[in-house]
């Protein structure tokens, strides 16, 4: 076509003039965002987390508590005035990917970050901290790494570690009757760990340990092992297994007539979605709980019923977990009066916090949130399994001295 | 002892269930079957879904059902049309099918964890050797042998088995003696893929069910099929029957290298005798 109709031109015409109004609506926008920028910065969450692979059932539920949280305070005009944001990566639940995840998060100015499900990642994040210019809250990694020879200046844990686990163990071991102790846990550096942990305050409380087996993660057939832990003639069983491999042995144990017969303890098994898949062949297992719907806190309270009518069930403990993760950092941004993860991460040592949990203080010397601990007891429930939170342990008990190979 | 030999038992035919399907469909189309692990995984999600509302035996059926309908149109779309081209490429468009069949686990039954319990009839304990053992644990042997006696009875009796070992010697001359191969491969793949969802379904009660189920057990069946001797029956019998006692007495006996000893097996296998303990024969 070679020359232009009347109307097209008019329409350019108009295209043009539409251009230009925006053109000067923008900068105008850019002049007036300049300066508001120290009231309405968002605060930028990152969130690298396991969205496929072996954990991706837990990232779920991190991811889910994340966006709760966020959209809770964006409701209430932000936090002290900013607005929040977040943004998921894939970890894929291996430290190459997850640092990339989480790089790729950070340097897109996401660079709060949180989220990832193991302790692998959250480690493989610590050392590149300084160079995104970022900051870590571990809500779910459990290694005593994080507080311990690895701890960063930079990295905090607002959830419960592997030692503080072993803690609440103690108490309760102590008054256990049963004398002979075996152990099965998963064969890697989780379950040799605790196997190791409780090996060690069995030995110390008088019991003896009679067999310890290490299934490799993935195990389908559980019976060599079952027949191994009967054999052994132990009256406790002490089990680390985690995920589909807890379920599988919670179940063939129970067929085996184990369970009925020995008292079990799992670590970190007695957990909702564990527990939900594995029904009435739980009950009568103890274990450590991190967090329950039940706390008795306001903050809890408002917490629970709020999640309730969003989502049509309680929280997972994993969900309450990293939501009580989330607040510490909301804390952080208050008293900050910042979001730069170096003013956030400033402003956390030490900082005291209104959590689900009720009050809660970040320990200045290892980056450990000081919170209080549950045992609980697998019951029967409408045909299936239930938590019952049998004690509670205050941080003062709960929480082990600060690893001295911390130096921060 | 003898508890431990059972242990094995249970495991070496839970194993022989599934491999078969594997040898089965080798012998016939020459072909190592990626997608296995994803019908197992199949069978178990559907005889789930299908158990819970009507009963177990139901969900048997149910999942052998699909599996077959699911076998066929694999022979019919992928075996078929991929036959004249190299077997590497067929090799990875069953690779290709078993990430979408467990990217569907995924969409339509979540990434959680699913658990079935055993029918009543078959829940309880008997004592053994002075110990309980469960019940369900004897129905898979018996199960597994159900299938494999019923498998060599059609093999070597049947017009249509006596076709089948016809066309896994030498499908061409098969052919020229008047075999229809074409029938024969639907009908044998698509028995392969039940015989994986029947085992999906048989091993959801003492199993938990997830999306990664089906990789973890294929590499196992894919060494019971290779130290039998791909595309024997009987060598994949008999293989599984060692894999389960070595699983069984390893963990008790060698438990530091217990996750390696089939592995071990399969490379001595490899080394000593290539073709299998019973290869080249159907």
């Amino acid at each position: 076509m070679l020359k232009k109709s009347p109307k097209e031109e008019k329409t350019m015409l108009k295209n043009r003039r539409t251009i230009l109004t925006s053109g000067i609506a923008f900068a105008l926008a850019l002049t007036l965002a300049g300066g508001a920028m120290a009231e309405g910065d968002v605060l930028k969450i990152g969130v690298p987390t396991s969205r496929t692979g072996p954990y991706t059932i837990l990232g779920d539920q991190v991811v889910r508590a994340i966006e709760f949280a966020v959209e809770e305070a964006n409701a209430k005009g932000g936090i002290a005035g900013h607005p929040v944001e977040m943004k998921v990566g894939d970890t894929e639940g291996n430290p190459d990917a997850g640092r990339r995840a989480a790089e790729k998060l950070a340097l897109s100015g996401y660079n709060v970050l949180t989220g990832p499900i193991s302790s692998a990642v959250g480690l493989a994040l610590a050392s590149q901290l300084d160079r995104w210019d970022a900051m870590y809250v571990s809500v779910v990694n459990k290694s005593p790494k994080l507080t311990g020879d690895s701890c960063h200046p930079r990295m905090f844990r607002a959830n419960h570690s592997d030692g503080m686990d072993i803690a609440i163990v103690r108490p309760w071991l102590s008054e256990q009757a049963e004398a002979d102790w075996s152990i099965i846990g998963a064969d890697y550096v989780w379950g040799r760990g605790s196997a190791e942990a409780f090996n060690e305050v069995a030995t110390e409380l008088g019991k003896n340990i009679k067999v310890e087996v290490f299934p490799p993660l993935g195990t389908t057939d559980f019976a060599p092992y079952i027949t191994q832990l009967r054999d052994s003639g132990a009256e406790g069983i002490w089990v680390a297994l985690s995920g589909a491999d807890a379920i599988n042995f919670a179940k063939q144990a129970k067929q085996f007539g184990l369970t009925d017969r020995v008292t079990m303890f799992g670590h970190n098994f007695v957990v909702d979605q564990t527990l939900a898949t594995i029904g009435a062949d739980g009950v009568g297992i103890w274990g450590n709980v991190n967090y329950t719907a039940t706390i008795d806190t306001p903050e809890n309270k408002a917490f629970v019923e709020a999640w309730t009518a969003k989502y049509g069930a309680p929280p997972s403990n994993y969900e309450g977990e990293t939501y009580a993760g989330i607040q510490t950092i909301f804390g952080a941004v208050e008293q900050a009066g910042s979001v730069a993860p170096s003013d956030i991460a400033a402003a956390l040592p030490g900082l005291t916090i209104d959590s689900v949990f009720g009050k809660v203080t970040m320990r200045a010397e290892d980056h450990q949130l000081l919170l209080p601990n549950y045992l609980g007891l697998a019951v029967a429930k409408d045909g299936g399994a239930a938590i019952e939170v049998v004690q509670s342990y205050g941080p003062d008990v709960a929480v082990p001295a600060a690893d001295p190979a911390c130096k921060l | 002892m003898i508890i431990n030999a059972l242990n094995g038992l249970v495991y070496g035919s839970l194993l022989f269930i599934l491999a078969s399907g594997l040898v089965l469909v080798y012998g016939l189309r020459r072909v190592v079957n990626f997608a296995h692990g994803a019908f197992y995984m199949l069978g178990a999600y559907i005889g789930y879904s299908v158990a819970i509302h009507a009963g177990f035996i139901p969900g048997i059926i149910a999942a052998a059902a699909v599996l077959i309908a699911v076998g066929v149109a694999l022979d019919l779309v992928v075996f078929r049309k991929l036959a004249d081209r190299d077997p590497l490429v067929t090799v990875l468009v069953t690779f290709g099918v078993l990430l979408v069949l467990e990217d569907f686990v995924r969409t339509v039954w979540g990434t959680g964890n699913y658990a079935i319990d055993p029918p009543a009839l078959l829940s309880g304990v008997v004592q053994i050797a002075g110990a309980p053992f469960p019940i369900y644990r004897l129905f898979i042997v018996f199960a597994s042998a159900l299938m494999a006696g019923g498998m060599v009875i059609w093999l070597r009796y049947s017009r249509s088995g006596l076709w089948v070992r016809a066309a896994s010697h030498s499908p061409v001359v098969a052919a020229m003696c008047g075999v229809r191969t074409n029938v024969l491969g639907p009908l044998v793949v698509g028995l392969g893929a039940a015989f994986a969802g029947i085992a999906g379904i048989v091993a959801a009660p003492f199993l938990s069910l997830n999306p990664s189920m089906g990789a973890e057990i294929l590499v196992m069946s894919f060494v019971v099929s290779v130290v039998g001797g791909l595309g024997s029956f009987g060598g994949a019998f008999i293989s599984a029957m060692i894999l389960g006692q070595i699983q069984a007495f390893g963990v008790v006996y060698l438990p530091e290298i217990a996750a390696l000893l089939p592995f071990l097996l399969m490379a001595l296998v490899l080394v000593v005798r290539p073709q299998g303990i019973l290869g080249n024969k159907v």
